[in-house]
């Protein structure tokens, strides 16, 4: 099945979903030592974001994002392609400068399409999301 | 890497009203080939029609760019906007400098600055009033790219709170040499590039500020918050990396909170049952760090029913509390800050689309939730989120004259309001009872709790009385943490034990 989205950050990549229903911040819900989220009492708590193809509402929180996206990613402990509800400026901005391929505004619902552990094809230069199965 | 250096673009507006338009740009939307002969002129027309009337009745683009909204133009952009995608339309100096004619560094900057304008379908970019920046905060690599071949810069940059690894090394933090050559030379390159050493989260307090309506570029998403909702600046939220690029080439993309019809507040807050009378600066964290949290994306918010002029100090630590559980980088305060006199002012006349209630339950969650600890033992005591005022200084001072503390205390300030507290005793009185000050972030590189700058010395339990720092030093320094009032915060720097209660809300 193929979802359109709107290109935030060029390029194309796959791998195994992981899905939060909330916002992201990558200063602080991700490890750029482990790629894991590190936060106590968070629903992803413990879970690896390194290489995979994360889904989530939008970003949040501080404007180092894009400081700790470079770490994440030097430390090759970023994600392989992110898809959100609607992007913003720090998340945006994190994506460029280090070149993960996003896409935002999906038109269909990737919360009831996406299941954690999906293997997802996203093209963010074409604008489309694939949902290949587990 | 993404840095295109042969990416060309059309000098076009792109129709942001086409429902076909609603997918990525397309590989044709760069090539130099689908700019026959007939999109050139074209180009070149709207290019020359611009950049014309703009030079003839001396305005800014922008306003053009209003004028060319109205329905009178709309025929016109139709076509004129035909087969566009690219939507940032450059200056010629702004050609200029993404044709590289300044150098690399601004050629880079720039090529990043117009794929993020485009990605949000940005029409213009608007000169800064001045640019803030983080040199410490930004991977060399990354501040070698976008410096490079840079010279003086005709507007200010400032810069946020920096590292001291010459203080942290006689503080016998074991690893703060791996942070000293690096910082060095970043610095020396801040320097050449004549820009102000200000180093603090809290520049106004410099009196360095932005005047309402001023378009300013800054990383630090506190810098953002209290500019923009304080004093009315134009302040867009943008990373710490992207504003870099920001300050490298004196422009930043014209979107989001920088158009006057984006600051109205979408989202209101009320407060039910109860009484703000007795709360300190760090009632007003938990309440920011709870709103943040529930207003989705960066929408613009505003609070209704506090006292009018709320004390700089509460309204600072509200507005700078939001985008640490969120994004909100417009918070606005009726009867206190200066976009809301009234709460209809705030609202822009219209009905909010979300209205956020706040009572005593919501409170004592949000306290728990910023407490996260088992034992009560304290190590560390963390002041100065965002960077202390000379009041709060002298709070501190007056609560520890005269005593020896147990745990490590850190007060963030910029070096003028330390230089003033010396002046006034109390940062002798601090230090003297085992507080330090530094210029430094008390947050996210706050040396003691850092593992990667205090080593085998890490202290692994901190208390503060700011929510923003309890959430970083929970999540990056990865130690136990302890939400409570300044007084409380204190008394545990002196008994290195937590004696710090759940406030019992009226």
């Amino acid at each position: 099945m193929e979802i359109r989205a709107h290109m935030v950050s060029a390029g194309k990549a796959e791998g195994e979903a992981v899905v939060y229903k909330g916002p992201f911040s990558f200063l602080g819900d991700l490890d750029p030592a482990t790629g894991k989220v590190p936060v106590p009492r968070h629903k992803l708590e413990g879970q690896v974001l390194a290489n995979k193809v994360f889904v989530f509402t939008t970003g949040k929180g501080s404007s180092g994002g894009d400081f700790a996206a470079w770490i994440a990613k030097k430390n090759g402990n970023a994600p392989a392609a992110m898809i959100c509800l609607e992007s913003e400026p720090v998340l945006s901005g994190a994506v460029i400068v280090t070149g993960i391929p996003t896409v935002d505004k999906p038109d269909k619902d990737v919360f009831e399409l996406i299941q954690p552990g999906d293997h997802v094809k996203v093209d963010a230069t074409k604008g489309t999301i694939e949902v290949v199965g587990k | 890497m993404c840095f295109s250096q042969t990416r060309k673009r059309p000098w076009h507006l792109k129709s942001t009203s086409n429902p076909d338009r609603a997918g990525p740009l397309q590989k044709k939307d760069f090539g130099d080939n689908e700019l026959g002969s007939s999109g050139l002129s074209s180009c070149m027309h709207q290019s020359f029609v611009l950049v014309s009337i703009s030079a003839l009745i001396n305005c800014h683009p922008e306003l053009l760019i209003r004028i060319f909204e109205t329905p009178f133009f709309y025929i016109y952009r139709q076509n004129w906007n035909e087969e566009r995608s690219v939507t940032v339309q450059l200056t010629d100096e702004e050609k200029r400098m993404e044709a590289g004619e300044y150098g690399p560094g601004t050629q880079r900057a720039m090529e990043l600055l117009v794929k993020y304008g485009d990605s949000f379908e940005a029409k213009l970019f608007a000169p800064i009033s001045y640019g803030h920046i983080s040199y410490d905060f930004c991977p060399e690599e990354f501040w070698n790219l976008m410096t490079e071949g840079v010279g003086k810069t005709l507007h200010r940059v400032t810069t946020h709170p920096s590292y001291s690894p010459e203080v942290w090394k006689k503080w016998g933090l074991s690893l703060a040499d791996n942070w000293a050559d690096e910082h060095q030379r970043k610095l020396k390159r801040f320097l050449e590039l004549g820009w102000l050493r200000t180093e603090t989260c809290a520049e106004y307090l410099l009196g360095i500020m932005p005047r309402k309506g001023d378009i300013v570029s800054m990383g630090g998403s506190c810098m953002q918050v209290a500019n923009n909702s304080l004093f009315g600046a134009r302040v867009d939220r943008i990373g710490v990396l992207m504003s870099l690029a920001a300050a490298v080439c004196g422009r930043t993309p014209l979107m989001g909170l920088l158009l006057p019809e984006n600051r109205y507040a979408s989202h209101m807050v009320e407060l039910e049952d109860l009484d703000v009378s007795e709360w300190t600066i760090t009632h007003y964290h938990c309440l920011g760090y709870y709103i943040g949290d529930q207003v989705p994306g960066f929408k613009p918010v505003v609070l209704n029913g506090l006292p009018r002029n709320l004390p700089f100090d509460f309204a600072r630590a509200l507005v700078i509390s939001m985008p640490t559980s969120g994004s909100v980088t417009l918070g606005h305060i009726v009867g206190t800050t200066p976009e809301a006199p009234t709460l209809e002012a705030a609202l822009g006349g219209k009905q909010p689309e979300q209205v956020i209630r706040v009572g005593k339950g919501e409170m004592t969650r949000t306290w728990e939730r910023l407490n996260v600890w088992d034992d009560d033992v304290v190590e560390h005591v963390a002041f100065g989120c965002p960077h202390a005022t000379i009041d709060e200084i002298g709070r501190i001072a007056s609560l520890v004259e005269g005593k020896k503390l147990k745990s490590s205390m850190l007060i963030g300030s910029s070096a003028p309001v330390e230089a003033l507290a010396r002046r006034q005793g109390w940062a002798d009185i601090i230090e003297k009872a085992g507080g330090h000050f530094q210029p430094v972030c008390p947050s996210i590189t706050n040396p003691f709790t850092r593992p990667d700058i205090a080593g085998e010395n890490q202290a692994r339990s901190a208390a503060t009385d700011s929510a923003r720092s309890a959430h970083y030093l929970a999540t990056v320094s990865g130690v136990k943490v302890f939400f409570g009032t300044e007084e409380e915060c204190v008394n545990s720097a002196i008994s290195g034990k937590w004696k710090g209660e759940i406030p019992r809300w009226k």
